[in-house]
């Protein structure tokens, strides 16, 4: 069973989600970011690959995968650095990233990449639904991978519907209309929104925005959970990411 | 008008209609039909048709889970329901992520208003001839019918059209006549379409427009296999917004007045074409001159602010954003907001404000917010992703986009408003040697906007050879060039699928050029589309041809071109002409910005 199904099934609550870009701040620190990771009990990882021009991340990440980009990081030695994580990782893991990356990279190599080293979905955010389901659904059905799929304030109930069914692991709830990084301001209609996602039948989780104990816990109790980027790619950066996960507790 | 062709069963017969442009593809799920698909249908069948034909299910009373299940098996995008079906079943299908025609039989007695409850539901109503059959009975109905119909739902308009009925419904002017069904009347057999007499009465219809429909984009936003909108959720809206309002506020008569006017007494067109006497003799041809260098502002980014400003107003936006690299496009911009009063930010890379300091200078005075954009490599790419992150966290803006790229509707919207480019040159050239197509439009290409208007109503005229010319920098092998078409490969940048500079690892590389204008990693993808087609042919000159170029011109006809436009002139020493060839160059600006450049290399 994918381990992203086999999360939600076991856990229903308070699932911590922690981005974070491969190869960063060091090349080599891929392996021992997600071993801290899993030590602290974080529920699930997504792992960024870093591309040049990441539209939807504000400066933080962006940053973060230049610096990746600048300590000569690429999706092949990604694999690469991931050849063995199975072997001591058993928390789900998605790769996120943008759709250039992975087309030029190859789908199909792509998805036994994913396959060979134990990816269990994917976050394409600039791959349109449209063009996913009519070209790619069926190549990532077959190799076990989810494409998790992103919901934001403005999306209308119509298209809601439309992404309910395709959606596979479960919905990346966007919290505000803004790029990653920013603050979560609690207000009627996010509260709204919130609850008209979590009265789907997939589950949720709700991202951007989310940087510290109170925010995640106001997030997860909207939802299934909570993502946490930005605050946790300063953390790394200042060298406190134990002491930062251990807050969130 | 759409074309669908129904009842379709066998892929011989398919595959013979492949070169025809049809929209909808019908396939016949109902088993009292002679045109049933049959129960060991073949999922292959339908995806012989090329994406943008819409694969439509035919379905007559059907169980719910067995239509759904159907759609699901064959990739149907479509379920024409052509039986009693309620408005809650239609519903149900629409939830289900299908498009939903709603078929209904008219005889003189059929009454409109039932259809009120269906109208917020369907996406289309199918008229067809009420017969015991649910339809298939090969003869017309009355259409004046027709006038009957006040509803808001496009529709299908079937039953028993012939190759005789052409001129008929070329006549048919109901407003919400959307698409033909034909089926019967254009068959060897039950389900097996006669090809040739398809051809025929398309042609009649003048709709057999392969060669005209080629280069134009589709519903979707391709131009063939390039173009789509590659965007994240988070600006799905916006991008539907523009997508649902641009051609219907292109087409209003407010518009139409509107621009017209402001193009005549603002921007100062018609522009001239220039018979460039000199040039001419050196190259032993006829060579004009399109003189976009000649409008306000300077260079023709302003047919398209002009354009957009107007769609923003009609839209109700209060605030635009503009991404600009040498600071053209964010010039014309600032201009047309100070026009129209309202709210201005331009991106520029950190850089590019650096380089460019007198056309920062010029979009200040104008009133705009000029915000240097310090990600990645600080140039136009950069400055194009910060607009965009800025149209994310702020939906209610309107987003100027410069050039014929980004996700559709863009590169569609900006080739539209810059075509009076070519619609003017085909009137001067008519007037001036009584052909309205020269044997050569010649233009420089970076985003690609120029080039897409002085191409654009040549596009299906076989005869004219259009030109495009990157920039290859330093060298086209040289590590430093912005020659996209020729050293690069597919890829997906600000929203496009589209021919893209970059590494083995899709990483988008930073181009190179003398000409902060055609500096752009990517190409519009409708010259992707030229350039694969073999439409048009690629071609680059190197910064020093360039420079070359600007020279000449000035001394021989006394213009200082732009050293975008100079890439363009450069190819004329490259080219070889016949004596009585037409030679349409597309100046697109003036030099004055790049007198610091010109200064540096010619002192």
């Amino acid at each position: 069973m994918n381990r992203i199904d086999q999360l939600f099934q076991n856990k229903q609550k308070d699932i911590l989600s922690i981005y974070f870009p491969a190869g960063y701040p060091k090349l080599e620190d891929t392996l021992p970011t997600l071993q801290l990771l899993q030590d602290k009990g974080v529920d699930l990882v997504e792992i960024g690959i870093p591309f040049s021009d990441p539209l939807a991340d504000g400066p933080v990440i962006q940053s973060a995968a230049k610096q990746a980009l600048d300590n000569g990081m690429s999706l092949q030695l990604l694999f690469n650095q991931l050849k063995d994580v199975r072997k001591s990782i058993t928390i789900p893991l998605i790769l996120m990233g943008y759709w250039n990356t992975v087309y030029k990279f190859g789908v199909d190599a792509f998805l036994t990449e994913c396959q060979n080293v134990g990816i269990d979905g994917v976050i394409l955010p600039d791959l349109p639904l449209e063009e996913y389901q009519e070209e790619y659904k069926e190549k990532f059905e077959a190799a076990g991978v989810h494409n998790v799929l992103l919901v934001t304030p403005q999306t209308t109930d119509k298209r809601l519907t439309i992404i309910e069914k395709a959606a596979s692991g479960f919905l990346y709830m966007v919290s505000t209309a803004a790029t990653t990084g920013g603050a979560l301001q609690a207000s009627k209609e996010r509260e709204a929104y919130f609850k008209k996602i979590a009265g789907l039948d997939i589950p949720s989780l709700i991202g951007f925005g989310i940087h510290d104990k109170t925010s995640f816990q106001h997030a997860a109790s909207f939802s299934n959970g909570a993502i946490i980027g930005t605050a946790f790619i300063k953390a790394l950066e200042k060298g406190n990411a134990a002491e930062f996960l251990e807050s969130l507790q | 008008m759409k074309i669908k062709v129904c009842g379709l069963k066998y892929s011989k017969n398919i595959k013979e209609l492949l070169q025809l442009p049809i929209d909808y593809a019908g396939f016949i799920f109902y088993p009292k039909s002679p045109r049933y698909v049959g129960d060991e249908f073949d999922t292959e069948i339908p995806a012989l048709f090329p994406k943008n034909t819409r694969k439509v299910g035919v379905f007559v009373n059907e169980e719910l889970d067995v239509l759904l299940a159907t759609g699901e098996k064959y990739k149907l995008n479509a379920m024409q329901l052509h039986g009693g079906e309620s408005a809650e079943y239609c519903q149900k299908v629409k939830e289900a992520g299908f498009e939903v025609i709603k078929a209904f039989q008219m005889n003189d007695n059929f009454q409109f208003e039932s259809l009120e409850e269906y109208e917020n539901i369907c996406d289309f109503f199918l008229f067809d001839t009420k017969t015991e059959n649910y339809g298939g009975s090969g003869r017309k109905f009355n259409w004046k019918l027709l006038e009957n119909y006040k509803g808001s739902i496009p529709f299908f308009l079937s039953g028993g059209i012939g190759a005789q009925d052409a001129e008929q419904i070329k006549q048919l002017s109901h407003d919400k006549f959307y698409a033909l069904d034909l089926n019967s009347g254009f068959e060897l057999q039950p389900a097996k379409k006669n090809a040739n007499q398809l051809e025929i009465f398309l042609n009649k219809l003048e709709l057999n427009t392969m060669n005209k429909d080629k280069y134009a984009v589709d519903e979707r936003g391709y131009y063939g296999e390039f173009g789509g909108a590659y965007i994240p959720e988070l600006l799905r809206k916006n991008v539907d917004e523009l997508q649902e309002n641009y051609l219907k506020i292109l087409a209003s008569e407010q518009f139409k007045k509107d621009y017209a006017r402001l193009l005549d007494n603002y921007v100062g067109r018609p522009t001239p074409l220039t018979k460039a006497g000199n040039l001419s003799k050196r190259y032993g041809t006829n060579i004009y001159l399109k003189r976009e260098d000649l409008t306000h502002t300077g260079a023709h980014k302003i047919n398209n602010t002009i354009g957009q400003i107007l769609l923003a107003k009609y839209m109700g936006k209060k605030r635009i954003i503009a991404e600009t690299g040498a600071g053209q496009h964010g010039v014309a911009t600032a201009t047309v907001c100070a026009l129209f009063g309202l709210e201005c930010v331009v991106y520029m890379g950190a850089l590019d404000v650096k380089r460019q300091a007198p056309n920062v200078a010029r979009m200040k005075m104008l009133g705009a917010k000029v915000v240097p954009a310090i990600s990645g490599n600080q140039t136009l790419k950069d400055a194009t992703n910060e607009a965009i992150r800025d149209w994310i966290a702020n939906p209610e803006s309107f987003y100027l986009i410069g050039s014929v790229v980004g996700p559709h509707p863009y590169p569609d919207l900006v080739t539209r408003l810059q075509s009076i480019i070519s619609e003017e040159i085909r009137e001067q050239l008519a007037k001036e040697t009584g052909n309205p197509n020269p044997n050569y439009v010649i233009a420089c290409v970076g985003g690609g906007s120029n080039a897409a208007g002085a191409f654009y109503h040549y596009l299906n005229e076989k005869d004219v050879n259009l030109v495009a010319v990157e920039a290859s920098g330093l060298g086209v092998d040289s590590g430093e060039t912005a020659a996209t078409i020729t050293i690069g490969d597919i890829g997906f940048i600000h929203g496009s699928k589209t021919m893209l500079m970059q590494d083995e690892d899709g990483q988008i590389t930073e181009p190179y050029s003398i000409s902060a204008g055609l500096d752009y990693p990517g190409v519009g993808p409708l010259h992707a589309h030229l350039a694969v087609s073999g439409r048009a042919q690629f071609l680059s000159a190197t910064d020093e041809e360039a420079l070359n170029a600007a020279k000449v011109l000035a001394e021989s006809e006394g213009i200082i071109p732009a050293l975008e436009s100079s890439h363009a002139l450069a190819i004329l020493e490259k080219m070889q002409f016949k004596k009585d060839d037409v030679v349409v160059v597309n100046l697109s600006g003036r030099g004055d910005k790049d007198m610091e450049t010109y200064m540096k290399h010619f002192a």
